[in-house]
């Protein structure tokens, strides 16, 4: 069955050491469409991540740095990055041999058809 | 800040749970209404009280999911305009227990399923087995509802197995 972010997940899924991509509401941390690895906890993922991203954009909102445009989390295990819009974030799980450029560039294209 | 408990089985995954989801209150139950666990109420009437809501919109939603759907609904969630409630069910040895508990914007939908996920786990492998089949007797609830309410906020001893029944003044 398809869904309206489909084309929007593959984007971002087809490029190389992406191990997953998910929309969440950023508000209530639901995951809204998701195209990730078996074994990943998308749930768990996307409702971490969805309130870190809320935490991040609040914090920057408040230093007077307007809402925040990327995140990028470097783990032993690999990235997470996370780009948002009108309330739904757009979060990626990486290799740690991907290339962050391209999922980056990949993200905020994809983000801009957000909402 | 603690959670509060009336049998201790239920403490370390209550404090998991709150900790984990920065909830505002939190309430552990039994469908009859019962306390076990409580976090952020600092009156035992708003436990009561918030106990017997709880227990009857569980009870309502049961009965309309069977209605509709053929079983009972065993997750509720509420919206308000600052202030959100959920009302899960989990399984464990002592029979069904119900999780109420209210959040901010501090926390989240997704991470209090999230989480209720996980407690409810805890809660199944940690609950000792049921001791005897219970009766379902008025004057035993009002003393157990007495007895968890005292625990929870008067410093009285946790109920532990092996701890002998209750003696009614009419017994």
């Amino acid at each position: 069955m398809s869904t309206p972010y489909e084309e929007l997940l593959a984007a971002v899924t087809r490029q190389r050491g992406v191990a997953g991509c998910l929309i969440v509401s950023e508000a209530d941390g639901i995951i809204v469409d998701a195209n990730v690895q078996l074994g990943i906890d998308a749930g768990l993922v996307g409702a971490l991540v969805a309130s870190l991203y809320r935490k991040a954009r609040l914090g920057t909102e408040a230093a007077g740095l307007a809402t925040v445009g990327f995140l990028q989390l470097e783990a032993v295990g690999g990235h997470l990055l996370a780009a948002g819009r009108d309330g739904l974030v757009l979060v990626t799980l990486a290799e740690p041999r991907a290339h962050i450029g391209l999922i980056r560039t990949a993200m905020l294209q994809s983000v801009g058809a957000l909402a | 800040m603690r959670a509060h408990v009336a049998e201790p089985w239920v403490e370390e995954p209550l404090q998991r749970f709150v900790e984990e989801t920065r909830v505002l209150f939190a309430l552990l139950l039994q469908p009859s209404g019962q306390v076990l666990g409580q976090f952020g109420f600092t009156r035992a009437v708003d436990v009561m009280s918030a106990c017997a809501l709880g227990a009857a919109i569980h009870a309502s939603a049961g009965q309309l999911g069977r209605e509709l759907d053929g079983h009972p609904f065993r997750e509720m969630y509420h919206a308000g305009r600052d202030r959100q409630i959920y009302i899960a069910e989990a399984g464990t040895a002592r029979g069904p227990l119900l999780l109420l508990t209210a959040f901010d914007a501090e926390s989240s939908l997704g991470l209090v399923q999230v989480y209720f996920r996980q407690l409810r786990d805890a809660l199944r492998d940690a609950a000792p087995p049921q001791e005897e089949p219970a009766l379902a007797l008025a004057a035993d609830f009002e003393h157990d509802l007495q007895r968890s309410l005292a625990v929870l906020f008067g410093g009285a001893r946790p109920v532990v197995p092996g701890d002998p029944p209750p003696v009614h003044p009419s017994a």
